[in-house]
């Protein structure tokens, strides 16, 4: 069983978050609400999305698991207004999710589950250096960085963090200080990732005020925030290119 | 789980090995090892391909959506990719060497992962899946992400094998032909069975796994399935009409229509219709399955004919005409009123249930003329059963006049063998002969062709190795529209490209005339064409249909006579 109402906008992001990595998500339902772990095809970037039902207006649900096509489910989104309320509900039976907006309603087919990749095992990593810093701050680096370059390296150097990008002949280095980020814990580390990537995880988290970004030498970068004040999670990982001697 | 790279290493030894009998023993030992889930994805990839030739699966990656996931895998430039091919010629070595040099090369997950499990062969061929699989708004993405993920977790031993099955062309030299034995082998069952079983079944894979389970016994209960078409029965030249009525005494005689042949597949009011190269055209043929709805009273069966394009006269039209037809995809509706089709029925090898390609000619014969009513549009045309020469020189003469091909005579007692070009079937046919081959490759014009395709590699085919062997080259017999069509049908088909020069994937069949067939050093086929010209581009026929090395030799060897 699940039912649930949420504003349309917050079902927008959380859906923007997932679909920038797969096309296809397995929901996991639960009395608490819901969750998503999800690896993108290339086995390079993974999502784990966690929605408490604080983020809803109301919820029920039992432990049970649907499997959604994200691009449909933002077709349908698109048509709603940011302040229209979203109504959801199983039918267990058909397979099928009825979703209401604002005078709509539509009848979502579902996939079976098992057809989408299974949920990822996540790597236990020690990330040394840990940043916390507005995601615009972030999303105007990485921009920056797409003018030069397909890479970018991203770490701490004494106090500060670092993004650079080096193309064929023009580099971009921006360095942020203790006080122009939220916060540091500065450990020097160095990592270098693909744009197209980054790219893609920045437009979500660049809606947050506050970015937390875990980082170590050669590893892969966390890059966390939150949505929903609060209720929402939302973490990203993100494999490192390895940089050659 | 058999581990990809014990594929891999079997594919570098047959590389690396020369006679059909060593390689058909490493293939066959293969295939004994791999578990029951694993042996048709084995069977199809060690031939390079990944799904059966008759399934409407399609991988659809080219070179350039490789050239990026290599790209994106190895932090290399597209650019230096492509500098790779053109270096090294050939797209597994050009995996191999962009993903040795470890610049910025992108880490997956696996590598922080205490066990990372090694690349399986079934792990490769989900993936492979998912690319066929995805389509529409972002499907590109998702095949080039799924490729990053094999590069990735691959070797740069494996990576050549996984860049080269992806565009699937494996280029081991392990054809149809070694396949069929090493599975005879392997599972001890007659290598006539399993070709017959290949024949009605057309996939190795099903056959494999028939004989692996239940040996001779299932192998020979595998058989011909509505909706999956046959391979179909060929017919061979005839000198004279005098040599095949010594042959075969009696022959039934019928006209050979200038046009395209066709199997039928009716499953109640379900239609199926393949051409020649067993590609389901039922889409672009409305009025044909209308025909076949009305007309044939059978509530199941599987027939053939040949679907010829007429003028307002009832003359046949042009070949091209007819290609036209068969190739539509979209505003079907408007050349089945400007290129009507009429269908000349001529064997049946499957009636309500009963299998029928074990019943002799004469019998089909008759059961097709009972479940077909005759009309404008569809009828079972007229079968003599002579042997006097002058009575079929006569039928002869009235074919060619009507502008049709000429004659088919075949054997009145002789069963339906599919797939086989025997000596049951024999065509009459004037004119010089013309050969039909492959284009392996090609040359940029010089002036005001230099934006054109100008010159074109042709190849006989290899049936055991499944290779193409080269013949020569023609660079006459075109008009410049038709230099056109084909530059820019030929450009999907680009490989690698060094200056002028091109290698295309074999694709393309072209119909070409020659003065002579000579011996020759320079072509890798130990032949060359004299005063080669176009006839026709083939559209119809797939590589594997051109000509066979055996049939070149045979050519030479008559014109010696």
């Amino acid at each position: 069983m699940f039912k649930a109402t949420i504003d349309a906008y917050l079902l927008k992001d959380s859906i923007e978050t997932l679909s920038v990595l797969v096309d296809e998500a397995r929901f996991r339902i639960s009395p608490e609400g819901i969750a998503v772990r999800a690896v993108d095809p290339a086995n390079v970037a993974m999502v784990s999305f966690d929605l408490a039902t604080d983020a809803f207006e109301d919820f029920s649900g039992d432990d049970c698991e649907l499997g959604l096509d994200l691009s449909r489910v933002t077709d349908i989104l698109a048509v709603a207004d940011r302040d229209d309320k979203v109504h959801m509900e199983l039918d267990e039976d058909a397979k099928k999710l009825m979703i209401q907006i604002g005078g709509f309603s539509y009848t979502l087919s579902l996939l079976d589950p098992s057809t989408i990749r299974a949920e990822p095992r996540i790597p236990q990593l020690e990330l040394p250096a840990e940043i916390v810093l507005n995601g615009k701050d972030l999303q105007k680096a990485v921009k920056a960085a797409e003018k030069i370059s397909d890479h970018m390296l991203l770490g701490v150097e004494g106090e500060n963090f670092f993004m650079e990008a080096e193309g064929d002949t023009d580099r971009v280095k921006l360095t942020m200080s203790r006080d122009q980020l939220i916060d540091i814990k500065a450990n020097d580390t160095r990592s270098l990732f693909s744009l197209d990537y980054l790219s893609d995880i920045i437009k979500p988290a660049s809606k947050s005020n506050e970015v937390t970004l875990h980082l170590g030498k050669d590893f892969p970068i966390k890059i966390n925030f939150s949505i929903a004040n609060g209720a929402g999670t939302i973490g990203y990982l993100l494999a490192p290119r390895i940089e050659s001697d | 789980m058999t581990d990809f790279k014990e594929f891999a290493d079997v594919c570098k030894k047959i590389e690396h090995t020369a006679g059909s009998l060593d390689m058909t023993d490493i293939v066959s030992e293969m295939l004994h090892s791999v578990s029951s889930e694993e042996l048709p994805v084995v069977v199809h990839f060690v031939m390079g391909d990944v799904f059966p030739a008759w399934s409407t699966e399609q991988l659809g990656v080219g070179p350039s959506l490789l050239y990026t996931a290599l790209s994106r895998s190895s932090g290399l430039s597209q650019k230096e990719i492509e500098n790779l091919v053109r270096n090294t010629g050939d797209i597994g070595e050009t995996a191999i060497a962009a993903l040795k040099k470890e610049t910025r090369n992108q880490a997956t997950f696996s590598s922080f992962m205490d066990d990372t499990p090694s690349l399986s062969i079934m792990e490769v061929f989900e993936r492979f899946n998912n690319i066929s699989r995805t389509t529409g708004k972002g499907s590109q993405t998702t095949k080039i992400k799924n490729l990053q993920y094999l590069f990735n977790s691959a070797t740069p031993e494996e990576a050549r094998y996984l860049a080269r099955l992806a565009i699937e062309d494996l280029r081991i030299g392990v054809g149809e032909g070694i396949v069929r034995d090493a599975i005879s082998k392997a599972f001890e069952v007659p290598v006539g069975d399993i070709e017959r079983s290949f024949m009605l079944t057309n996939d190795l894979g099903l056959v494999a796994i028939a004989a692996k389970e239940g040996g001779l016994e299932a192998v020979s209960k595998l058989g011909m399935e509505l909706n999956r078409p046959i391979k179909m029965m060929l017919a061979q030249v005839t000198p004279s009409i005098e040599t095949a009525i010594n042959d075969l005494g009696v022959v039934a005689v019928e006209w050979k229509f200038d046009g395209a042949r066709v199997q039928i597949h009716k499953d109640g009011d379900n239609i199926n219709i393949f051409s020649r190269r067993l590609e389901n055209v039922t889409g672009s043929l409305p009025d044909i399955v209308e025909a076949v709805k009305e007309n044939v009273k059978a509530d199941s069966a599987i027939i053939e004919g040949e679907a010829v394009a007429v003028d307002e006269h009832g003359n046949p039209r042009a070949f091209q005409d007819i290609l036209k037809r068969f190739r539509r995809k979209y505003d079907v509706e408007t050349t089945v009123r400007e290129i009507p089709l009429i269908l000349n029925l001529f064997d049946i090898l499957y009636l309500n249930g009963e299998v029928l390609i074990d019943t002799p000619l004469t019998d089909r014969r008759t059961v097709l003329v009972d479940c077909v009513e005759n009309t404008s549009r569809i009828k079972v045309d007229i079968q003599v059963l002579t042997d006097d020469p002058e009575k079929v020189n006569e039928i002869y003469s009235e074919a060619l006049a009507a502008g049709h091909e000429g004659v088919m005579l075949k054997n009145p007692n002789a069963s339906y063998s599919p797939g086989k070009r025997g000596k049951n079937w024999l065509k009459k046919k004037p004119l010089m002969e013309t050969l039909d081959l492959v284009v392996i490759g090609a040359e940029w014009g010089y002036g005001r062709r230099a934006n054109l395709i100008g010159s074109y590699a042709l190849a006989c085919f290899d049936p055991d190795a499944g290779t193409f062997l080269p013949i020569g080259k023609v660079a006459t017999g075109f008009s410049d529209e038709q230099l056109a069509e084909l530059t820019e049908l030929l450009s999907d088909q680009i490989v690698v490209e060094s200056g002028r020069e091109i290698e295309l994937k074999p694709e393309v069949v072209f119909e070409v005339a020659f003065e002579e067939i000579q011996k020759s050093t320079n072509y890798k086929s130990g032949y060359a064409l004299r005063f080669p010209r176009l006839v026709n581009v083939r559209e119809d026929k797939s590589p594997e249909e051109a000509e066979t090395l055996e049939r070149i030799e045979s050519i030479y060897l008559a014109q010696r006579t």
